[in-house]
């Protein structure tokens, strides 16, 4: 497959800056999206095991309900086309990074924890928004994929307005 | 009251073969000649129309365009469609002459409103 060398510069507050030094193909950027909704499930599960606040609750429960409606849509398409989205190196340093961040949420409590996990979804998505918007859906080659990712964005849009409106709410000192 | 309809799309979709359902825009308000069924889609974390009015004994169904789940939840809490899937709908019909603000439960920015006038 022609690939082009690119880099991208995934920059949150989630995890140490992550680099894709090449352009990926429809397999790879199939597998790192499908990655970042399930490690997002997988803080959201974290939040409501910890969390007692309503708004960091809801926004929980909807993060595990809309990412996992994404995914589904998402291994139907893989199912449709018969194929097998590609394992790379940003969707590693995305699990490792999440990895290394649940550890931190895990000693956390009360508005520490609940600062600390909105904070991170609001950064998370913002730059997954980036990704996707800006690098993703230009390099998708397959109109379903392109298609499925453009629909996706607009879900992670709202997320990222969301965790927006659950920051300012928690009136968070930093 | 309220009463509430959760149809299946496959029904949903033998309501328009039976010309039950008008196709996508709202219908005007007319004359009323009996109980109308008018249509708000959801798409794009949108309603649309975000306002709708209506005759009191109509219907409103949503029909669901995006991926995510949604719902059509009275602010008051009088009404609720629950969880709304990709290509899904539900019905309520409206006998309550009144202005009903609502949102979806999941995507609180997501707000509209209903406007029920007496027939």
């Amino acid at each position: 497959m022609f690939r082009t060398p690119f880099v991208i510069a995934l920059i949150s507050t989630m995890a140490s800056p992550l680099m894709a030094e090449e352009k990926m193909n429809d397999l790879e950027i199939a597998h790192t999206a499908y990655t970042a909704g399930q490690l997002d499930i997988r803080y959201a599960h974290l939040a409501l095991a910890v969390s007692e606040n309503e708004a960091v609750r809801d926004f929980a429960e909807t993060m595990i309900r809309d990412h996992t409606a994404v995914n589904v849509a998402a291994g139907a398409l893989i199912g449709e086309l018969n194929v097998t989205p590609q394992d790379n190196a940003l969707s590693q340093a995305l699990v490792s990074g999440a990895a290394a961040k649940r550890a931190e949420f895990m000693a956390l409590s009360g508005e520490a924890f609940d600062c600390a996990y909105a904070t991170n979804e609001l950064g998370y998505h913002q730059i997954v928004n980036q990704t996707v918007g800006e690098k993703f859906i230009p390099w998708a080659t397959v109109p379903q994929l392109k298609a499925l990712l453009s629909d996706a964005l607009v879900t992670f849009k709202a997320h990222e307005g969301h965790a927006e409106a659950m920051v300012a709410g928690l009136k968070c000192t930093s | 009251m309220y009463v509430l309809n959760l149809a299946t799309r496959r029904q949903f979709g033998l309501l328009l073969g039976a010309g039950l359902v008008s196709p996508l825009a709202p219908k005007p308000l007319l004359a009323h000649d009996g109980p109308h069924r008018l249509e708000v889609e959801i798409s794009k974390f949108r309603f649309s129309p975000a306002t709708l009015t209506l005759r009191q004994g109509d219907s409103v169904i949503w029909t669901n365009r995006d991926i995510a789940p949604h719902s059509a939840t009275h602010t008051d809490g009088d009404w609720d469609t629950g969880e709304i899937p990709k290509d899904g709908s539900a019905e309520i019909r409206f006998d309550t002459v009144g202005k009903f603000a609502y949102f979806c439960v999941f995507h609180p920015a997501m707000k509209a409103e209903i406007i029920v006038e007496s027939q």
